[in-house]
């Protein structure tokens, strides 16, 4: 299928998550909701008011806490749909625990358990399909998320051969408005929301925050900042773009 | 075939670490005369030619990849991946996540 990603980014940038869920699931018939087990389960009561049949899976790194497994069984129920969990490799896991213990994230840095728990299963999740859809949002992380558009060309996880498309809905909606919509919509939640938690991951990895904290405190606070020496500095692009280059 | 590699030269003169590790590994695997061309893109220079590149392919880091074959013209923002395809070259796994996980680090709260 042949669409044009960036013009359909613009022309979707100020429309409504239902709106870009419709088109997402319209388009695709090899599509998921990835459901983290926290504030994006809007996506699926959304989705389940477009279609009948979707499809949505989640990583079970094998540390997730106890309420967020309580949760996926919940929507199981409540939305009657076949989730699907997606598990790492175990002799993947094996190897790692095996080598460096249960706790090598606060020592070596998240990325290697990540890696193995998450990022591996999601690649071969994603190879699977022609498009995802994440609850990935703007106000999440100004550092890292402050630009993503509604709906992109996934490069990290596409090849020459097999293009990835990810939807990200709820890119402009505050926290606010999706509490809004969970609470007026009555749809189930992470109760780990009610204890202090902003942020749900990985057990270990994942903290309460202090009010007016920014919620991505919550999560490996022991390592520094993301490493950007590498990126290209947004007023560069802007000056160059104002004709400065040419 | 031609392919521009762009690095970044950071204000110091020096390049970034990603470029200078793909530049330093280009090198080992004696890739690096198959490079046509290397572009900077320089921190404090928005007019310079790596810039208007990034721009252009709508590229928010270094290093990337630019291969032009005829008609049509790739772009890897993927070290490895460029690697694979384009060389041909055996890329482990672990390697290819690293460099997922650097390039994306928000996947680690997907």
């Amino acid at each position: 299928m042949q669409l044009d990603i960036t013009h359909l980014a613009l022309e979707y940038e100020n429309k409504d998550p239902q709106e870009i869920l419709k088109l997402a699931l319209d388009k695709f018939d090899r599509i998921s909701i990835s459901f983290s087990g926290a504030e994006d389960v809007i996506l699926i009561d959304m989705a389940s008011k477009i279609k009948a049949d979707f499809n949505v899976f989640s990583i079970d790194t094998g540390r997730l806490h106890p309420e967020t497994y309580q949760l996926l069984d919940q929507v199981r129920e409540h939305y009657g749909i076949p989730l699907e969990i997606v598990f790492p490799e175990s002799s993947e896991v094996e190897t790692l625990v095996k080598e460096k213990g249960l706790f090598s994230f606060y020592r070596d840095g998240h990325q290697e358990c990540c890696g193995i728990r998450k990022v591996r299963p999601l690649r071969r999740k994603l190879a699977t399909l022609d498009a995802w859809i994440t609850g990935q949002r703007k106000d999440q992380s100004p550092s890292t998320r402050a630009t993503i558009p509604v709906v992109q060309i996934d490069a990290g996880f596409s090849t020459s051969n097999h293009k990835i498309i990810k939807f990200n809905p709820l890119a402009n909606w505050s926290s606010a408005q999706v509490w809004q919509y969970i609470v007026v919509n009555k749809v189930p939640y992470n109760t780990l929301h009610t204890k202090g938690f902003i942020s749900i991951g990985c057990e270990p990895c994942t903290r309460t925050v202090l009010p007016n904290q920014h919620e991505r405190e919550a999560r490996w606070w022991w390592e520094e900042a993301v490493d950007k020496e590498c990126g290209f500095h947004k007023a560069n692009l802007v000056r160059n773009e104002s004709g400065v280059a040419r | 075939m031609k392919i521009t590699v762009v690095k970044k030269m950071k204000a110091d003169g020096t390049l970034c670490r990603k470029s200078a590790n793909v530049i330093d590994d280009l090198n080992r695997l004696g890739l690096i005369d198959q490079i046509d061309e290397f572009v900077a893109a320089e921190e404090h220079e928005p007019t310079s030619q790596g810039i208007a590149l990034a721009l252009k392919h709508n590229v928010d880091a270094a290093p990337f990849f630019i291969v032009e074959e005829g008609d049509s013209t790739r772009v890897y923002t993927t070290y490895f991946l460029f690697l694979k395809e384009i060389f041909n070259q055996e890329v482990s796994e672990d390697d290819e996540i690293a460099e997922i996980m650097a390039q994306n680090p928000d996947l680690s709260f997907i």
